[in-house]
């Protein structure tokens, strides 16, 4: 019981920690990342159709990365240079990327949301020998796929390049303070569009590990708000890797328990819901706060 | 994020701009569609030929396109409310949602009163409950400047699973695959103006409120002190006008818009609240808001050309290997083109967003 819950928990933070992490250093860099959700699901589509292709699960995930990226930085460009509205550019991507895929699926390829591809090459799982027969230790470690080992280790990296180096300094200082960062000389525009188009790009990787780290096929519905999961994650976790990466996993977790829940009767829909509302909160109680503060250092 | 504000309640200048920019994104978007059906080995120009004609071909097309540009009236109109106090509120789909569930289980669940007056209560029910989807993010940007953007996209996700929840534990039809409430009685739904087709009493309560609007916002107070609160907080507090108060008006406007444009859909269109109920009529509603850059007539005219997409999409794909998606592929490029600065600059040294 314990051990099935640790495993479809951390099956399911792997796509939502990829892309959380992604739209967080995007945050850092002064830029709400919408577009999560379409990035998602074009690499969940990508990611299946070209491992299918190639027969080989890493050209998929490559293939999904580089799709996430490219739309990261068409969406980035609309956004910087175009001075478009990044929220409305971040649905409109959306849209874009759902029609154009449900476009491919019912008029190129005739199937009607599902597409099953032949010869695709699923995520290997990686065995540990002797740990994986240890409960719960088992569940932790054995039986992961590369995926989520690169997310695990991408947090703490992250982490480190943000806070101790140049360019994480240099992004931080563009997203807090651009005028400040551009007087600097800072070129805050390119690194505005670099952090959409890491953050496209692990999206595209979480979308991959959807199709190809858990099913096995690719469906217009699987990503089914995962990007939005994802934006409630870094903004719970204010824009930091570690509270970013546990707000993942509590949301997995909830996810996980949903399942299991269903059959004792506690509402699935609601559960669902966790997410969203907790992000509400928080963003409630900090807004709160901090207009407190304001007002008692004015006064 | 208050960045956004003054580029919402902006308002064109000269005549010739006001007339191409909604133009633009429009081109843009067929010329992008045009590349979509080009690689795919479709003639575009037969394809939209196929739309115009679906959309606006003889009296049932246009019922029907009228039909679909109902509920984007209400959602645009929403909208352009709030983002005329400089509030960019995403709710209106949250809204509407559950605007449409209330106005449902009301007008099914009230046999025992008239026709007339069971349609009264459903309607006012819709715009109380969208009214208060937006109570939460309204009162928390009004008082503690808590992010709207954010708190309302994301309380549309928890409206939408409550509303799902309630349908499911509580109003479930019988006999139903998918999740639905009962099939509202024939006396209770809005009649319909043109008796073979869909087409309801509904688009003339969208009309006439677009109509009240440009009147309100122009000539009333409350209107005026909305658009200085939007075009510049500081310089209407100055003027005494209350700031927090107006915003939260706002907010509360736009939701009980959203709300009844949820009803008036439910009693009008579906007979019923189900899974699925607004393929995100809210998110179109801020497109046709910023694409008619909150203004009654660049909402009506807005509101008919993604009801015409609509429509025409959904019968295109019974006359050709065209599906409906390439609606969406036009719509969200129009989407994101409406927001984009078409001054032809692609600025490297200043962002003005």
């Amino acid at each position: 019981m314990i051990d099935d819950l640790l495993t479809s928990s951390l099956l399911l933070w792997t796509p939502i920690a990829l892309a959380a992490i992604g739209g967080m250093i995007n945050r850092c860099g002064g830029i709400v990342n919408i577009g999560l959700e379409g990035q998602m699901l074009a690499g969940a589509f990508v990611g299946a159709v070209v491992s299918g292709a190639a027969g080989n699960w890493f050209v998929g995930v490559v293939a999904a990365a580089a799709i996430g990226a490219v739309l990261g930085l068409l969406m980035s460009l609309t956004i910087t240079r175009l001075g478009a509205n990044e929220i409305i550019a971040g649905l409109g991507f959306n849209i874009v990327v759902a029609g154009l895929i449900g476009y491919l699926l019912r008029g190129v390829l005739n199937v009607s949301g599902t597409l099953r591809v032949k010869g695709l090459d699923r995520l290997p799982q990686l065995r540990i020998p002797v740990v994986a027969d240890v409960p719960v230790v088992g569940a932790l470690v054995s039986g992961k796929d590369p995926l989520f080992w690169s997310a695990v280790a991408l947090v703490p990296i992250v982490a480190l390049l943000l806070r101790r180096t140049a360019a994480g300094l240099r992004l931080r200082a563009t997203g807090f303070a651009e005028d400040a960062a551009r007087s600097l000389g800072l070129p805050t525009m390119r690194l505005r569009d670099m952090s959409t188009v890491i953050a496209g790009l692990l999206a595209g990787i979480g979308g991959a590990h959807l199709s190809l780290g858990q099913v096995g096929l690719f469906n217009d519905q699987m990503v089914s708000g995962r990007g939005f999961i994802a934006l409630a994650a870094f903004y719970f976790g204010r824009s930091r890797p570690w509270p970013t990466a546990a707000a993942c996993l509590l949301f997995a977790v909830f996810d996980a328990v949903q399942v299991r829940l269903q059959t004792e009767g506690v509402p699935a829909q609601l559960v669902q819901t966790l997410p969203y509302l907790v992000v509400v909160v928080v963003l409630a109680a900090t807004g709160i706060r901090s207009a407190r503060t304001r007002t008692r250092t004015a006064g | 994020m208050s960045v956004h504000a003054p580029t919402l309640a902006e308002a064109p200048t000269s005549p010739a701009t006001r007339f191409l920019r909604p133009l633009l994104p429009v081109v843009l978007a067929l010329l992008a569609g045009a590349v979509v059906l080009l690689a795919t080995g479709e003639n575009p120009l037969t394809v939209y030929y196929l739309l115009l004609r679906e959309a606006f071909g003889g009296p049932a097309r246009i019922a029907a396109t009228l039909t679909s540009a109902t509920p984007i009236l209400f959602t645009g109109l929403a909208t352009a409310v709030a983002f005329r106090a400089g509030v960019f509120s995403l709710g209106v789909e949250g809204g509407f949602v559950l605007g449409g569930l209330a106005g449902a289980l009301l007008a099914a669940h009230l046999t025992d009163l008239p026709g007339p007056v069971v349609m009264l209560a459903a309607l006012l029910a819709g715009a109380a409950a969208g009214l208060l989807t937006n109570l939460a993010p309204g009162v928390l940007r009004a008082w503690w400047a808590v992010d709207e953007v954010v708190t309302t996209l994301m309380l549309n996700f928890v409206v939408a699973g409550v509303a799902s929840w309630l349908v499911t534990s509580y109003f479930q039809a019988e006999g139903v695959a998918n999740s639905a409430t009962k099939l509202i009685p024939v006396a209770a739904r809005l009649p319909r103006l043109m008796p073979p087709y869909q087409l309801s009493l509904g688009i003339v309560i969208a009309l006439a409120l677009v109509a009240g609007y440009a009147v309100w916002i122009r000539y009333s107070s409350l209107g005026y002190e909305l658009r200085q609160v939007g075009a510049n907080p500081r310089f209407a507090v100055a003027q005494g006008i209350r700031q927090r108060r107006v915003v939260l008006l706002a907010m509360l406007i736009s939701g009980a818009i959203a709300g009844l444009g949820g009803s008036v859909h439910a009693l009008g269109v579906v007979h019923r609240f189900v899974e699925g109920f607004s393929p995100g009529y809210g998110f179109t509603g801020v497109a046709v808001a910023l694409l008619g850059r909150n203004s009654a007539l660049g909402i009506t005219v807005g509101a008919l050309l993604f009801g015409a997409l609509a429509s025409a999409g959904a019968t295109v794909q019974l006359f050709s290997n065209v599906p409906l998606d390439i609606v969406d592929v036009l719509s969200g490029t129009v989407m994101v083109f409406a927001v984009v600065k078409l001054a032809f600059s692609w600025r490297f040294g200043r962002r003005t967003a």
